[in-house]
């Protein structure tokens, strides 16, 4: 089953997708796709690491090539964030530059043959305008491809605004 | 005339193609906002299609540059005048409609 949950910045996304997660009785696997440039985003890490861990989740590195990501069981997993997958697919030396679509529908394919549940949490960012140039107009047409093409599979699409799920398709309000 | 809205690359011409014909669809009318004299004259015009969309630009940071400023004051002026004449206004998001008004006809 997949999830794809999107919302704004501080739109409470994040809780709601782990609320989901919560719900189940299956092991949990949290997917974190920061890549770690500094000592600030070290802390950040760690930070959030214990927090999950007291929510009993193993947290699996996947800053890049999500399909070879293997789960240790057969679970819940809450991939966070699609945004930060496809800027490094899109950007990082090591990652799959103009095939980074194809590279995120196969990685998120791989993983959903690994658990039960898969939720994919994802970023809203087209509401700003319509003209943009060069790097970020490639960035915005990649992530859009992305979401475009999870929400026609997915089970559910649900938007949170101000921390209030809007289901888009299937979900408890339709 | 159906009025559809939505964010950047949210599908609206796709959706737009599924129920009309090609040249009976106008895309990406917000574009002609900033230059119309007056935005009901355009509308009233683009109410002739059987398809109108629109890409949602107001939802960023105001511009800092005054015609940006303007273009997108005018952008959403004309999505409101298009919503109040159309008998169906669609919101796509991710490639899937909502229908916000009225309803879409049986094809």
């Amino acid at each position: 089953m997949l999830t794809l949950v999107i919302g704004g910045a501080a739109s409470g996304k994040s809780e709601y997708a782990e609320r989901l997660v919560l719900e189940s009785g299956l092991p949990r696997y949290y997917l974190a796709t920061m890549q770690v440039w500094d000592a600030e985003c070290a802390a950040r890490v760690e930070k959030h690491r214990k927090m999950r861990a007291e929510k009993q989740f193993e947290t699996v590195e996947c800053p890049l090539h999500l399909e070879q990501v293997r789960l240790p069981g057969r679970g819940v997993a809450l991939l966070e964030d699609l945004g930060n997958l496809a800027a490094n697919e899109l950007y990082d030396p090591a990652g799959a530059g103009e095939n980074a679509l194809a590279a995120l529908l196969s990685g998120i394919d791989a993983i959903e043959r690994q658990c039960r549940r898969l939720i994919v949490v994802s970023n809203e960012v087209f509401r700003g305008g319509a003209e943009y140039a060069g790097d970020t107009e490639v960035y915005l047409k990649l992530l859009a491809r992305a979401h475009n093409a999870l929400a026609a599979r997915a089970d559910e699409v649900v938007r949170v605004v101000c921390g209030v799920p809007v289901y888009y398709k299937g979900g408890s309000s339709q | 005339m159906i009025f559809i809205t939505g964010p950047l690359y949210s599908g609206k011409r796709t959706f737009a193609k599924k129920i009309a014909p090609k040249e009976k669809i106008f895309t990406e009318a917000q574009e002609l906002a900033a230059d119309a004299d007056d935005l009901n004259v355009l509308a009233d015009r683009l109410a002739e299609y059987d398809v109108v969309t629109a890409t949602e630009v107001g939802g960023g940071v105001v511009p800092m540059d005054p015609a940006q400023r303007t273009a997108r004051e005018a952008a959403g002026r004309l999505a409101c005048l298009l919503a109040g004449r159309a008998d169906c206004v669609v919101e796509m998001f991710c490639g899937l409609p909502r229908i916000l008004k009225g309803e879409l006809p049986q094809c």
